[in-house]
């Protein structure tokens, strides 16, 4: 059994037993792609009343390697804006990237993290070059290098 | 190069391709040109773990340990072999002379072998209790067994009395047996209550029960084959985030104690 396999079971069976609010699991058939929806727990109007679905995925080498982690889009699963949240759903976040992931998170801290990502945030705007970035961009989410410019938003 | 070692490269590739039994007759060939090739004995060893041949297995890892004594593979095969069989003990004494070796050597299996060292603790652990627990109902079987014999004796013994005696002496005897039942049933239900793993106990990277524990600068401990992958990759703290080299990790002894023991009367907690 792999490292990520032993650890996302460990993870999973966790979950299964209880999870922070407005967190909650939608789907872990396998371990190497999980859905899970995410809201904020305030009265921020610009995410009032939304929940968001989050999809992750796990290389082999989870957690030595950061999960990819973006918002998709439904019905009835908006992205949320943010300056750092690209329409398409990508996440430009520290915690995601090469640089700035520890292999001491997990798939349930990660989801605060967000949470709190929208919670903190008052611009109703997304990133600067959003429209040009998400017509061109062909990268992995992991693989782009954000420059992280602005660490109070 | 040799024509030993010539049969050992095909070897390896015919290992490689699956094809084991090939694999098998060339090692033995380069065995009998080159018989000190401490190589030979570990490969040819894996080719027979792979066909389960666990003696040939522990004849070979025996050969290559009397050459060289401080065989890392060989001790890691022959742990398996041991596990195989159904030798606990050897099979947890050769997997922790593989991991220190491992260590010793910074070799890239470590995370194989420690996985490999909680199993064999596991497995040893889950041998001793099902023992114990067959050894417990037997017990129970033989302690009601003499228990309603000498029941049935002092019935006899009693001859000539009335109904109401003998009715009333039945009863104590049964209230006897059934209270022995509650014991045992009792004391089997300890066993198998809720069980926690306390959390001083968990690596905070792989989640697993800790083996060999080493402690960073700030004081946080993690399984050393855990953070030694992240630090290999990259040289911080998980936690603050500072520079951190592998050569910097100290090994938790008193940790390393506790989980031990945790371990030794907890052996189901290997695998939580």
């Amino acid at each position: 059994m792999s490292f990520a396999t032993k650890r996302l079971g460990k993870e999973l069976s966790k979950i299964n037993n209880s999870l922070p609010p407005g967190i909650e699991l939608v789907s872990a058939d396998n371990f190497e792609e999980w859905f899970l929806d995410i809201r904020v727990l305030d009265n921020n109007p610009l995410y009032a009343n939304q929940v968001y679905r989050l999809k992750f995925k796990f290389s082999a080498q989870y957690p030595i390697e950061p999960p990819e982690v973006v918002f998709v889009k439904l019905a009835n699963r908006p992205i949320p804006i943010h300056p750092h949240i690209y329409s398409n759903g990508i996440i430009c976040l520290d915690l995601l990237g090469q640089q700035g992931w520890s292999p001491v998170q997990n798939v349930e801290s990660i989801c605060m993290s967000l949470q709190s990502m929208l919670t903190g945030n008052n611009k109703d705007e997304r990133p600067a070059g959003d429209e040009e970035f998400v017509r061109g961009n062909r990268l992995r989410p992991k693989d782009i290098d954000f420059y992280y410019h602005d660490n109070n938003v | 190069m040799t024509h030993a070692l010539q049969l050992k490269e095909e070897g390896n590739r015919r290992f490689l391709a699956g094809d084991y039994a090939t694999a098998e007759a060339l090692y033995s060939q380069a065995l009998v040109l080159d018989p000190t090739n401490p190589a030979l004995y570990t490969n040819r060893a894996i080719t027979r773990l792979r066909t389960c041949q666990w003696d040939n297995v522990i004849a070979d890892c025996d050969e290559c340990l009397r050459i060289s004594p401080d065989n890392m593979k060989a001790h890691f095969y022959l742990s398996q072999a041991h596990l195989a069989l159904h030798a606990y003990d050897d099979a947890v004494a050769h997997a922790l002379k593989a991991h220190q070796l491992c260590v010793r050597a910074a070799d890239k299996s470590l995370v194989a072998i420690t996985a490999h060292v909680l199993k064999c603790k596991k497995e040893r652990w889950d041998d001793l209790e099902k023992r114990r627990m067959r050894e417990t109902s037997e017990l129970e079987n033989e302690v009601n067994y003499l228990l309603t014999s000498e029941r049935d004796r002092a019935l006899q013994e009693l001859g000539d009395v009335d109904e109401g005696t003998r009715k009333e002496i039945e009863e104590e005897w049964q209230q006897k047996i059934d209270r022995m039942r509650v014991v045992f049933e009792k004391a089997t239900a300890n066993e198998s209550k809720r069980r926690v793993v306390p959390d001083w106990a968990i690596d905070g990277i792989s989640f697993g029960f800790m083996v060999d524990p080493v402690i960073t600068k700030t004081g946080k401990s993690y399984e050393r084959a855990s953070i030694e992958e992240h630090l290999r990759r990259q040289p911080v703290d998980p936690l603050t985030r500072e520079p951190l080299y592998i050569s910097e990790l100290v090994a938790n002894r008193d940790l390393k104690q506790a989980c031990d023991e945790f371990l030794e009367e907890n052996g189901w907690a290997a695998d939580w």
